[in-house]
């Protein structure tokens, strides 16, 4: 119905490679959080990519607000209000946190207006001000990923996309990295967010995707699919042996 | 006066790292942005101080005249080198093999077109102040060197604000340190690749003019250059112009020492013990990345 961000049996891989997505679909409704999960090589990082216009979608459609944005390049997709944090975190190392936080307004026209919200996102995220003049490249992991998060929050998107915002972290920092989420959701923000630790993801998710060689094998709420026996089925490797 | 011998060294080789540093900077940036390990680069050099010679030797135009016009020049030359050449190779996913070939070719071509036009005679520029000098004491220091030094520091510095205070500026170093998540972010890193590569082979046209009263040069000489420089590259860490500047004050005043102990043979040989030294040693140079070893 009111489906903010649809893709529709997408089929896309790297180049000229095999395909990696095989007809994956997925619902994002406005102002939930969404968590893709799924083993290993399921295409989950793949869909991202393909809904940023990083991949060619070779089938299928992508539609943002009803309007298809298939075949559009990353910077168009920006300016139509998706981020897209990728796994690498996406700093720029040694340029300055404050710096790091200005790339994130670059499609800005108004620089004035750029720089009153990074003032802003400082006041939220006090780490940031207090490591505004350090190199992005010598904070912890868990200060990385704020300062990745928060970066997105300057466009002030209507979706945004994270690839394993957890990856590599202690669960303490994991937690932490859900916090940002939910203040992203307070602001009005969807979030479409993929996850290896499916546990994790799906306890915070609105609603849960499940993805298994590039299809989407089923989906619900969060909560749900995490009591769903298929789960147990998918990640500890076939039918409850004897 | 040994004590002075060592002075006057020091200040000899200090004179001679500007120059180095723009040519090396340049390099830097083209390798920073786009991973072209640019051959051709000193080749580049050298038709700066042919149209840097020809100006003097036809006009009476001084090479610090010229200096804008050789950087404009061959600013417009490496845009038509990066439309005609380097941008339908960006997408090859033998990018890295590919450039170095293309630029090794292109610095031949550039060689004999040189040699064809004007000959393999040993030219020099020579205003009046190339062969004079200052004297502080008993240490001199010939003006050409210093005017050359201090006009190289000055290119620099205007390009080091550039990149850290404007926004295209900040938008080329972002796309050096991570180039997809400059593309997420909204850069055209193809506009970036472009204006980064008119910008180094500018200053390798700047640094011609340059060159052309400080060395004595003709057409081949630019392979001697391309040896010194990827020392100071390395030093410096690939594609930090930083680094790339201090390593070329420290190799020249290294040089300077090495030619006066050991002789003036000696003295290139400097830069090619020290790029093994630092290949072996410290191979992200003083300010790279470590290199990954996954």
């Amino acid at each position: 119905m009111n489906d903010l961000l649809q893709v529709s049996n997408v089929v896309a891989g790297y180049g000229d490679g095999p395909a990696i997505l095989n007809g994956a679909s997925v619902k994002v409704e406005s102002g939930k959080v969404h968590c893709i999960i799924g083993p290993n090589g399921a295409g989950k990082s793949t869909l991202l990519k393909a809904i940023v216009g990083m991949l060619r979608v070779r089938e299928g459609d992508v539609t943002f607000k009803g309007e298809s944005v298939k075949g559009l390049r990353p910077d168009q997709i920006l300016r139509k209000g998706i981020c897209f944090v990728p796994q690498e975190r996406a700093l720029f190392p040694k340029m300055t946190v404050r710096e790091n936080l200005r790339m994130g307004g670059y499609s800005m026209r108004d620089k004035s207006e750029l720089e009153r919200r990074i003032d802003e996102i400082e006041e939220r995220f006090l780490i940031l001000k207090e490591r505004r003049d350090q190199q992005a490249g010598t904070l912890s992991g868990g200060q990385q990923q704020t300062l990745s998060m928060a970066r997105t929050m300057i466009l002030k998107p209507e979706v945004v996309m994270l690839d394993e915002p957890s990856l590599g972290l202690a669960p303490k920092i994991v937690a932490e990295i859900f916090d940002i989420m939910r203040v992203m959701t307070e602001e009005g923000i969807t979030i479409l967010l993929v996850e290896q630790n499916a546990l994790m993801g799906l306890k915070h998710a609105d609603w849960g995707v499940v993805l298994d060689l590039g299809r989407t094998l089923f989906e619900g709420p969060g909560k749900e699919i995490l009591n769903d026996p298929r789960i147990q089925e998918l990640y500890l490797g076939g039918k409850k042996a004897a | 006066m040994i004590m002075a011998d060592m002075v006057q060294i020091l200040v000899l080789g200090l004179a001679l790292g500007g120059v180095y540093a723009l040519m090396g900077s340049g390099l830097s940036l083209v390798f920073g942005v786009m991973r072209i390990v640019n051959l051709a680069h000193p080749s580049l050099v050298m038709v700066g101080a042919y149209i840097a010679y020809w100006a003097f030797r036809l006009g009476g135009v001084d090479p610090m005249i010229t200096l804008p016009v050789a950087l404009v020049i061959l600013a417009a030359t490496g845009v038509l080198l990066y439309k005609l050449v380097f941008e339908r190779e960006a997408r090859s996913a033998k990018y890295s093999e590919m450039t170095v070939l293309l630029t090794f070719a292109l610095a031949m071509v550039v060689e004999g077109a040189l040699g064809t036009a004007f000959t393999n005679t040993q030219r020099v520029t020579s205003p009046d102040y190339a062969t004079d000098a200052f004297f502080i004491g008993s240490v001199f220091i010939p003006k050409g060197q210093l005017y050359s030094g201090i006009v190289s520091l000055t290119i620099i510095s205007a390009l080091a604000l550039f990149l850290k205070y404007s926004a295209f500026g900040n938008a080329i170093r972002a796309t050096t340190q991570n180039r997809d998540a400059a593309e997420l972010l909204g850069v055209n890193v193809n506009l970036v690749g472009l204006v980064s590569f008119a910008i180094g082979i500018g200053l390798a046209g700047a640094a011609g003019a340059l060159v052309s009263f400080v060395f004595s040069f003709f057409p081949a000489k630019h392979w001697e250059w391309i040896a010194i420089l990827m020392s100071l590259v390395v030093l410096g860490g690939m594609g930090s112009i930083l680094g790339t500047v201090l390593a070329a004050f420290i190799l020249s005043v290294i040089a300077a020492y090495v030619g006066f102990f050991f002789g003036a043979t000696w003295s290139t040989l400097t830069f090619f013990v020290a790029l093994f030294v630092v290949l072996l040693v410290r191979p992200q140079g003083l300010f790279g990345e470590k290199p990954e070893l996954a």
